[in-house]
């Protein structure tokens, strides 16, 4: 059995390089509705989970060729659709409002910066409750404030910030004009780092967190 | 710093080293969500800062579910 699996939306521009190979070596396709392409490849399906991680790479390097060239909407890893006629479906139902944000997000990028707690056990076992309960305290106080740091440090170049708080501590999702990845960088490296803390900084990644959504969570034709 | 990420070079025009656990991070909870990958964001996005098997864990469940709901639906087809 086999399915059709969509990596990205683009706008179509004659100079966009495609891959010349998909997820498990399948070809990669373009399907066009007015401006909006949707790149896809006829999969083996399901997936065998034993090669799920090879999988995860190669479709990230599909959408991360398209998007080195220009901004991408990308789709999860298992986004399945039965067949053609239902990603054609699927694109004409909203080929409309993909359209619009990726001109809305064409100049802009991704950058991130997680900032989280580093875990001392060893530390914590010789306290008491009350200790290591008001120490916990005293750190996710100072995660807080850090994250806070950051963005205010990176407000001036970011167009848009998203905060999510999450388990592990804070990511920080910034949209940020294509060509100032450096600058969000060296904005974050700037806030001094206090012991307890860590942070770690990646992209450029396509704006996923800053899809409208319409787009995020579309109409899924051709799906149960 | 200290980081639990493991680095993994990609190959292509523009060499950037990316954590493993950050590409399984966005190809699973980023971007558009349509069917099948519902199931994935269960887990959550955090869950990938616990760890690579959590996730792995996660995918693995996913697609047994959806192999049993496509067990399923030829069960409930033929029972109408």
């Amino acid at each position: 059995m086999s399915r059709i699996i969509v990596y990205c939306g683009f706008l179509q521009e004659e100079r966009t390089k495609l891959p010349e190979m998909g997820v498990g070596g399948s070809k990669v396709n373009v399907l066009a509705q007015d401006r909006l392409c949707l790149l896809w490849s006829e999969v083996p399906w399901p997936f065998e989970p034993a090669g799920l991680q090879q999988k995860a790479v190669e479709f990230h390097q599909v959408v991360q060729h398209v998007f080195q060239q220009a901004a991408v909407v990308p789709f999860r890893l298992l986004s399945i659709f039965d067949g053609v006629p239902a990603l054609e479906k699927f694109a004409a139902e909203n080929g409309a409002t993909f359209t619009a944000d990726l001109e809305r997000l064409r100049h802009y990028v991704q950058m991130e910066s997680v900032v989280y707690v580093i875990q001392e056990r060893a530390a914590e076992e010789e306290k008491s409750g009350r200790a290591y309960l008001e120490a916990k305290a005293e750190v996710l106080r100072l995660s807080i404030d850090h994250a806070a740091r950051v963005k205010a440090a990176i407000q001036p170049i970011s167009q848009e910030i998203q905060v999510r708080e999450v388990k592990s501590g804070t990511r920080i999702f910034a949209l940020v004009r294509r060509g100032n990845e450096e600058r969000f960088r060296e904005g974050v490296k700037a806030v001094p780092l206090p012991q307890s803390i860590s942070r770690r900084v990646s992209g450029p990644w396509p704006a996923a967190e800053f899809l409208s959504p319409e787009v995020r969570m579309p109409q899924s034709a051709g799906q149960q | 710093m200290p980081s639990d990420f493991e680095p993994i070079t990609l190959t292509g025009s523009a060499e950037e080293d990316v954590s493993l656990l950050e590409i399984i991070d966005h190809v699973l909870n980023a971007g558009v969500l349509i069917h099948g990958s519902l199931v994935i964001s269960v887990a959550g996005v955090d869950l990938v800062y616990v760890g690579l098997n959590v996730v792995l864990t996660s995918v693995e469940t996913a697609l047994r579910s959806l192999k049993a709901e496509q067990a399923r639906e030829p069960a409930k087809r033929s029972s109408k």
